[in-house]
C-alpha cells in the first residue's frame, strides 16, 4: 500500500500521521470487500506501508485516475478542515494494497515523503 | 434446534455488546524518544490504525461501527519513550480499552524490534481522555 501525501500543504507530522491513516483504514476497508484475499496476503506479509510526496493537487488526482483505471483500490482523503487546513481539501491519496508491480508502475518516479 | 438452545438463544446477551452513545476517537501515541521522518511517522501510524480496526471489528464491533460512521476521528499524540508507551497501555488494558502494538520491521532509519506507535481504540472519547488527557498534540 502506498499513501501519497500532497507536500505543498506543509502539514505537521501528527496531521500528516493521521491522514495517512485515513487512507490506510479506509482503503483496507473497501478492499476487504472487493479483495478479502489480496488483503489477508498483505497483512500477513507486515501490512507494508509506504509514504510518499507529490508536489500539488493535480498530481494527485492524476495518480488517482491512473490507479483506478488499473483496477486498483483508491482512497482520496478530503479534510473535515477542523485544524491546519481549510475544509474539503483533499490531502492524502492511498492506494493499494495491491501487488508490488503493479503499485510500482504507477509510483517508481516519486520521491518518499 | 432444541428447546434449551432456543431458550439461550433468546435470553443469551447479545455477543456486540451495548450500543455506544456518543463520539468516539482512535488515539496514537508516538515514540518520540525514536528519530523517526515524518514519513516514516505516517506510515508507523497507518500500521497501527488498520490494525486497531482490525482488531476492533473483531473484539468490539459496535465500537467501529460507531467510530466509522462519525469520520473515523483519529489523533496523534507524543509519547516519552517506549516505557511510555506500554505504561498508557497498561493503564488502557485496565481501562478496557482496546490496544495495539506497533513495532517496526527496522527497513529504514531505526533499529529493527522497536516500539513505534500505541494505537488506542476505537473507544468513547472520555473514555481516552481519562489516560491521554495530558500528552501533547503531535
Amino acid at each position: 500500500m502506498v499513501l501519497i501525501a500532497r507536500h505543498d500543504l506543509k502539514m505537521s507530522a501528527g496531521k500528516l500521521a493521521v491522514q495517512c491513516s485515513h487512507a490506510a483504514v479506509s482503503c483496507t476497508m473497501n478492499a476487504r470487500k472487493t479483495n478479502p484475499r489480496l488483503v489477508e496476503r498483505w497483512r500477513n506479509a507486515g501490512a507494508r506501508k509506504i509514504c510518499l510526496r507529490v508536489d500539488d493537487l493535480a498530481s494527485l488526482q492524476r495518480l488517482a485516475g491512473q490507479a483506478q483505471t488499473a483496477g486498483l483500490v483508491t482512497y482520496l482523503v478530503k479534510d473535515a478542515g477542523h485544524t491546519e487546513v481549510p475544509p474539503g481539501t483533499v490531502t492524502v491519496l492511498g492506494i493499494g494494497p495491491a501487488p508490488r508491480r503493479a503499485i510500482d508502475a504507477l509510483v517508481s518516479e516519486l520521491k518518499p515523503y | 434446534m432444541g428447546f434449551r438452545s432456543f431458550l439461550h438463544r433468546i435470553t443469551a446477551p447479545s455477543p456486540s455488546g451495548e450500543p455506544l452513545n456518543g463520539p468516539c476517537k482512535m488515539v496514537c501515541v508516538v515514540n518520540q524518544g525514536l528519530k523517526m521522518g515524518k514519513g516514516k511517522i505516517a506510515a508507523q501510524v497507518g500500521h497501527g490504525a488498520v490494525m486497531a480496526t482490525m482488531e476492533a471489528g473483531a473484539k468490539k464491533p459496535m465500537n467501529l461501527e460507531q467510530w466509522l460512521a462519525t469520520g473515523q476521528k483519529k489523533v496523534c499524540l507524543k509519547g516519552r519513550d517506549a516505557e511510555h508507551l506500554l505504561e498508557l497501555e497498561k493503564q488502557a488494558k485496565a481501562a478496557g480499552v482496546l490496544t495495539t502494538l506497533v513495532h517496526d520491521a527496522g527497513h529504514t532509519q531505526i533499529p529493527s524490534g522497536s516500539l513505534t506507535v500505541l494505537a488506542l481504540g476505537p473507544e468513547m472519547e472520555a473514555a481516552l481522555e481519562e489516560i491521554t488527557g495530558e500528552l501533547k498534540l503531535l
